[in-house]
């Protein structure tokens, strides 16, 4: 059948050369003409039908990294030809961050395999192989840890690999969820605590991923175990290392508004509940052992080693669920909004701690207090638990979030968290003007756009518009902003200013992609296989997404991608084989398959 | 009361340079970081609101485009790139098309190629006539008095009948403006007491420019104002002074005119430099319009120096037929840029300000929505 096929693209660039795929394209068989019309080109279907008329054409391929937006012109193009409307094919690369040369060869063989009529999932798919029984589950949030539950609980091994010293990740730092209001902690704590208890899950807190080796089925991965110089299995969390640590450093946890010790614990709460010695602030792991050592000699149950080793083992593992979640958007960048410079600034993080009932101030939302460091002799802004109420908030969203100049992207969890703050500021103090500062308010999920509708109810002033500075003018901090609905400009005298950070994909990210040769997009997540049909899986085979590692996304879709996730390991484990990687297919191989099967002979 | 929409109007825009305002989503940051923008006129992002619904009216009767003066800092955070100072700098080229009687300024605004074959054209026309007039009425080799090539007195006269025609054009566009802006644009009655109360601000504005200074940045105040200085002196020094210009090297007059042809090179050099290096937001974008100006002005400045320069040196031949090479970039200038092209803003700039007092004031306190508890409109400077 005679094929014309065109180049289409939605945006610039994204990875692929569309130069070298279209002088590709050309030798392939049946393909009589192939156009380059670029970016978002205006394709008026009578001219092109006349055409491929004259032509003769039975087929079009669209190829491009979104086809489907021009599939409409092109299907009209051919019925004004009197070709089948249904020979309209669409070969779709997506953008690639790194790996260029992959890309290429994937963009080849989704032309291919459209210009001979046969769809790219049915030619390119890779060969089983057996599959080894246990998982690995990479980052202890709530993703990792919903499909650590599922599977384990399925009766499977799971390996659970977690960055820092405690599992909850982010979740377990919040203070309520949207758009229920319910508690984080009372959702989560039980789950992590599942965890802790489950054996089948072999739970493996300050460790790291270093080696990926092996192939789908039976995955060989190095796993380094930093010591936490604290024996999990005598450590009763008695907190008396804690007490006589004389080192304070800012608590992660906190999001850096208070500081813990150097033996500390994260929360409370935390999985494993056994402290950990942080051997960058430690005195006696710094000084070689020449100075301090307190909590070495206070503890009673004699559980503290300040001198053991890290370790790296090998575990192999037939799935890997990667569930490594985000960062929060460093709001020093935008210098406008006067964080890091302005004490009452906070990113939302830093809110989240405030307002927690077991943040340093107990869940007082107060301003920061200027107090005397009296051992470092300098003046610090602490939140203190006496500390002045603000009479005015000011939150403002899209921060570093839909901005060329940062992440074009929208984060999706902004505008909800921030209805949330207002919320819990009217909650605890009725008596404060909180200001919403938006350009769109996206309220997208179940029950959202009801609570937005309440949060204005209750009082808070919802702003259309996005505030430029943040300035202090005397003793005030103003504001100053558009109020594009009333069409004025306005400017709002606050003591507290909340930045709706955005989100972006978790340090480390990069070298993991490389090591399980997972891709990512060209904003830095990982890539699914295929975003509507296969959401969770990648084109690595037996090892899937989680969370927000592939993209924003809020708590329940986290969940029920998790959840998705281990199903996506336990059809493979019951079924004893694994899907291959796409990587493992070369071009000509694709090529053969589709052959043979637009020519079943 | 219906409102009329011009649908075309964002893609005629974009022949007066403004490329990208359909990419604004409305955030409202370039209005909010606008350090001239009040409670009474709110921009950049309205205007660019008007212009993508095609609100002709709203904006050929508004003033905000003349109240932004592009120190570029709307463009430079604007998280769509959608160029907001750039689309303010096009409304204005836009603006002075609106307001001229005769039409040519579209043409010219819309058509680069039009304004550079009339600028020949004139250029041309003059050449040939001063050197007919001359090498029937002179000689090329004298320079001054009896016999000269071109006679100051009859040059000066030409001069004034050039100035004649300039004033006539400026005033009638001025008068559109004050129709557009003032009877049509402001919807309460302007008295004539206030017209008298805020008149000192036209004079204020056109030799201070307080306003641009008012950006933030002191160098761009100080290069627009050295050359607006400069030109104006210069232009003064020939209407009224061209016999003592031409005199000793140090009588006061003469010192001035090179104060001015100092301020009038450096500064326009330093603006090419500007546009071409396109570091600072304002100068990203140029438009023919801008380098037909600044080419112009270069040009006119070094011809002047060096027809100085000859007949100092006693080369009067050269001198004579630099004089001719000048006065073809001169007469351009006055006859067509200034009235209908980028150096109206000279009239219109100081011209809007002072409307723009009197809308303010004319209309007084609006009523508008509540305030948000403990927020307040942002007043004028």
């Amino acid at each position: 059948m005679k094929t014309a096929l065109f180049f289409c693209q939605v945006e610039d660039g994204g990875g692929v050369n569309v130069a070298s795929v279209a002088k590709y394209a050309a030798n392939l068989p049946d393909v009589e003409r192939v156009e380059q019309l670029g970016v978002r080109p205006v394709i008026d279907p009578e001219a092109v039908g006349a055409q491929l008329r004259a032509a003769g054409v039975g087929r079009v391929v669209i190829a491009g990294d979104q086809p489907g937006f021009f599939k409409p012109a092109f299907t009209r193009a051919m019925e004004l030809a009197k070709a089948d409307p249904a020979q309209v094919w669409l070969a779709s690369f997506a953008p690639v961050r790194e790996g260029a040369e992959v890309g290429n060869e994937r963009a080849k063989a989704a032309v291919a395999c459209a210009c001979r009529g046969v769809p790219f999932h049915l030619a390119a798919s890779p060969a089983t192989t057996p599959v080894q029984p246990a998982t690995l589950v990479i980052g202890g949030g709530v993703a990792g840890i919903q499909a650590a539950l599922e599977i384990a609980d399925a009766g499977r091994l799971v390996h659970l690999v977690e960055r820092t010293g405690t599992i909850g990740g982010h979740m377990a730092m919040f203070d309520k969820t949207f758009p229920t209001l319910d508690c984080a902690a009372c959702i989560l704590t039980p789950k992590m605590v599942s965890v802790g208890q489950h054996p089948l899950i072999n739970l493996m807190t300050m460790s790291e991923v270093v080696s990926v080796a092996g192939g789908p089925g039976a995955w060989k991965v190095g796993i380094l175990k930093h010591t936490r110089r604290v024996d999990a299995s005598s450590c009763v969390a008695c907190a008396i290392c804690s007490q006589v640590c004389p080192v304070s450093v800012s608590s992660e946890f906190d999001a850096g508004i208070a500081d813990r010790k150097a033996a500390y614990i994260a929360f409370p709460q935390a999985v494993p509940n056994v402290y950990q010695i942080d051997a960058e602030h430690c005195t006696w792991v710094q000084s070689g052992g020449q100075k301090c050592g307190a909590c070495a000699k206070k503890c009673p149950k004699g559980c503290i080693d300040l001198d053991a080793r890290d370790e790296t083992i090998e575990v192999e593992v037939g799935n890997i669920v990667i569930a490594t979640g985000y960062e929060i958007f460093d709001a020093k960048r935008i210098e406008r909004y006067g964080y890091g410079t302005l004490p009452n600034v906070l990113t939302a993080l830093e809110f989240e701690r405030l307002t927690n009932a077991s943040g340093p101030t107990g869940g007082k939302i107060v301003t920061r207090t200027k107090q005397h460091n009296k051992r470092k002799k300098v003046d610090e802004w602490v939140f203190a638990p006496d500390g002045a109420a603000p009479r005015r908030v000011a939150i403002i969203h899209c921060v570093g979030s839909r901005d060329k100049a940062y992440n074009a992207y929208c984060s999706r969890v902004c505008c909800m968290y921030s209805l949330k703050f207002a919320h819990l500021v009217k909650e605890k103090l009725p008596d404060a003007a909180c200001y919403e500062f938006y350009i769109d308010m996206r309220a997208f999920g179940k029950g959202y756009e009801e609570f937005a509708e309440r949060i204005k109810e209750e009082g808070t002033f919802v702003v259309r518009g996005r505030t430029a500075t943040v300035c202090q003018v005397g003793e005030e901090m103003v504001v100053r902003g558009e109020d594009i609905l009333g069409d004025r400009l306005l400017e709002f005298p606050v003591d507290m200013v909340i930045l709706a950070v955005g989100l972006t994909p978790a340090a480390g990210t990069g070298e993991l992609a490389k090591m399980l040769g997972v891709p990512r997009d060209r904003d830095g997540w990982f890539s699914e296989l295929d975003y509507n049909g296969s959401p969770t899986d990648t084109e690595q085979g037996g090892i899937f997404v989680a969370g927000m590692c592939q993209g924003p996304k809020d708590i329940p879709d986290a969940v029920a991608q998790a959840s998705a996730v281990a199903a996506g390991a336990l059809r493979s484990i019951a079924a004893g084989r694994v899907i291959g990687s796409l990587s493992s297919l070369s071009l000509s191989e694709i090529e053969a398959r589709a052959k043979s099967l637009a020519n079943p002979q | 009361m219906a409102i009329r929409v011009n649908p075309s109007l964002i893609d005629d825009l974009e022949r007066y340079g403004a490329e990208d305002v359909q990419k604004c989503y409305h955030c409202g940051n370039c209005s909010a970081v606008c350090p001239h923008a009040d409670e009474s006129y709110v921009f950049p992002r309205r205007s660019m609101r008007s212009l993508q619904m095609g609100l002709e009216r709203k904006l050929e009767t508004g003033l905000e485009p003349w109240l932004c003066y592009y120190c570029g800092q709307c463009s430079e955070q604007c998280p769509r790139e959608a160029e907001p100072g750039e689309t303010m700098m096009s409304l204005r080229r836009w603006l002075t098309a609106r307001y001229d009687v005769t039409g040519i300024s579209g043409l010219f605004y819309r058509s680069p190629k039009a304004e550079i074959a009339a600028m020949l054209g004139l250029a041309l026309l003059t050449g040939l006539g001063f050197a007919a007039w001359g090498s029937t009425h002179g000689q090329l080799g004298i320079y001054e008095g009896e016999g000269a090539f071109l006679n100051s007195h009859y040059v000066h006269l030409f001069d004034w009948a050039m100035a004649a025609v300039l004033t006539t054009l400026i005033v009638a566009n001025s008068a559109r403006m004050w129709w557009l802006t003032i009877v049509k644009g402001t919807p309460a009655p302007v008295p004539l007491s206030l017209y008298l109360k805020h008149a000192w601000r036209v004079p204020w504005q056109f030799f201070t420019q307080q306003r641009y200074k008012d950006c933030g940045e002191p160098r761009p105040w100080m290069l627009h104002l050295g050359l607006m200085l400069s030109y104006f002196t210069m232009f003064v020094l020939i209407m009224f002074f061209l016999g003592t210009v031409q005199s000793d090297t140090w009588n006061p007059v003469h010192v001035l005119g090179y104060l001015a042809t100092i301020g009038l090179v450096g500064a326009s050099a330093f603006m090419i430099q500007g546009r071409l290096k396109k570091t600072e937001a304002q100068h990203k974008h140029s438009h023919e319009s801008d380098w037909i100006f600044l080419a112009q002005l270069l040009y006119v400045s070094v011809t002047g120096i060096l027809q100085h320069v000859l007949h100092r040196a006693g080369l009067n031949e050269a001198a004579n037929i630099t004089y001719v090479l000048h006065m073809m970039g001169v007469v351009p200038m006055l006859v067509l840029e200034v009235p209908f092209s980028k150096w109206a803003h000279l009239a219109y700039r100081p011209l809007a300000l002072y409307f723009a007092e009197l809308r303010r004031e004319a209309i007084g306190q609006v009523e508008a929505p509540p305030l948000p508890a403990g927020a307040r409109p942002v007043k004028a400077a």
